[in-house]
């Protein structure tokens, strides 16, 4: 089956054609127009700027994912229809109701949130059920429990920020960029724990409770009155890689911890990490540590860098587990949802 | 009107107990820096609005609603919370952009505004209760200014 997939849900215009046969993925075609530079200099993701982009953009990007086969050989449209902002999801969803009934294919509304979790599917190994998926973005924070394709369990969520927000919080307060995962995690590449001279100690929040919730707002503040008691002691360039490194480990380390404990509890089989966050190098890295250490037997799989952050492959990839059940909506039904829940 | 919490525990009873006040279309207007407690504030108004639901941080997607079923409420009309987070944005268009007007002074619904000074104009010739908030000397306190209703 052949599916093209498309996603608007943020700043990323993104078109993929990726065929399959439920166990092999082969992705076609993957194109993603990013709109962070142009975001970056506010700030964040400006809705209405986001979503005129999308428009100039989306009929090049879906062209050229379908190359030169064009729609011949495509059976079934799958689109992001939430969560997200509801101008930019609104420009894919009305592109694939087009396309879907102009080619008279079958059309699928995707959650933004499982395509992340299909992301895993498109290195073409085997996965095996139960799965707990850490989904880690800049408007999610969640331990996902799947016990077979498109059954999701929430066992755990943040109670407050998400971890990808509290990135970009914490490195305002630092004056770095946005996006603020990469800003940070450039930082924390400079410093090295043996050569320091000055080290922060921030808290790990909820990182001992038996539940499986994460709270990040806490850390936000403590990184807030850190900043503001440090500012009168040093020059704040000289103590941002430190501050920067700590505030990337406090996240990972409860990230980590409330992840190996789930996975425990549940007696899963497979352990993933999704969203954008997980392209965090450091997240990555300690995550493979601690399912090698603490979970020897329990498989695990991490998306390539290239399908962590939004595009539409992933969006195929889960479209077409729908697509194998039947679970189409017609195009005169599908609507978006921004405030769309696993 | 103003009040000194001391903990996250006080600012949220606080809150809980102002919006059994409510009896819809208010407009609460909360402004205050990163880390000030708005987010906080909103989730003791859910509560204090019967809303079972997890109220997060909804900076990501902008404006998160939370439908409230008459069983839960405490007799009153409200049916909707519209929780906005103007942080990202840089005017009071962008937030017309995505549907406010929709929503806000709706007789059956509450709008909570998050970082509202950066969509003064929106708020303008509306009733509206103005919430600053800063941040105490010690750590967990806060400091809150009541403005207007």
């Amino acid at each position: 089956m052949k599916i093209l997939g498309i996603e608007t849900s943020c700043d990323e215009t993104s078109a993929a054609v990726v065929l399959s046969d439920g166990r092999n993925f082969e992705v076609k075609s993957n194109i993603v127009s990013s709109q962070i530079k142009i975001h970056a200099k506010y700030g964040g993701v400006v809705p209405e700027v986001a979503a005129r982009i999308h428009v100039e953009a989306i009929l090049p990007v879906v062209e050229a994912a379908l190359g030169k086969d064009g729609a011949k050989k495509i059976d079934a449209v799958a689109v992001a229809a939430g969560p997200g902002l509801i101008t930019s999801l609104l420009v894919g969803n009305e592109v694939a109701r087009i396309l879907s009934y102009l080619w008279k294919k079958p059309l699928i509304g995707v959650n933004h949130m499982e395509a992340h979790i299909y992301a895993n599917w498109l290195l073409n190994q085997k996965i095996n059920f139960p799965v707990l998926c850490l989904v880690v973005s800049g408007g999610h924070t969640e331990l996902i429990l799947m016990r077979g394709h498109g059954k999701y369990e929430v066992i755990g969520e943040t109670r407050d920020d998400a971890a990808g927000e509290c990135f970009d919080k914490t490195a305002k307060i630092l004056g770095l960029g946005y996006p603020g995962g990469p800003a940070i995690a450039a930082e924390a590449a400079k410093f090295t724990v043996q050569s320091s001279w000055f080290i922060e100690k921030l808290p790990r929040p909820m990182m001992a409770t038996p539940d499986f919730d994460f709270s990040f707002s806490g850390l936000k503040t403590a990184v807030l009155y850190a900043a503001r008691d440090l500012k009168n002691k040093y020059k704040m360039e000289e103590i941002i890689p430190a501050m920067a490194y700590e505030i990337q480990e406090a996240i990972v380390d409860v990230l980590i911890a409330k992840t190996m404990k789930a996975a425990k509890k549940y007696n899963v089989k497979t352990v993933m990490l999704a969203g954008g966050v997980s392209a965090n190098k450091r997240l990555r890295e300690r995550f493979v540590e601690a399912m090698k250490k603490e979970l020897p037997g329990v498989e695990w799989s991490v998306p390539p860098f290239e399908y962590c952050t939004d595009n539409a492959a992933m969006v195929a990839a889960a479209g077409y587990f729908h697509a194998a059940k039947k679970d189409f909506t017609s195009w005169q039904k599908l609507k978006v949802d921004p405030n769309w829940e696993l | 009107m103003k009040f000194i919490f001391k903990n996250e525990k006080e600012t949220l009873a606080f809150a809980e107990k102002f919006a059994k006040n409510f009896r819809g279309g208010e407009v609460v207007a909360l402004i205050g820096e990163l880390g000030a407690g708005k987010t906080v504030f909103t989730k003791g108004l859910a509560h204090g609005l019967g809303i079972k639901e997890r109220v997060q941080s909804p900076t990501f997607l902008l404006m998160k609603i939370y439908n409230i079923h008459p069983s839960t409420g405490s007799g009153h009309k409200i049916k909707n919370l519209v929780h906005v987070d103007a942080y990202r944005l840089s005017g009071a268009a962008e937030l017309a952009n995505i549907g406010i007007l929709d929503w806000l002074g709706r007789p059956d619904t509450v709008t909570v505004i998050e970082w509202a000074d950066k969509v003064v104009e929106l708020l303008r010739d509306r009733k509206v209760i103005k919430i600053k908030m800063e941040l105490g000397k010690k750590e967990e306190e806060r400091k809150i200014e009541v403005i207007g209703k």
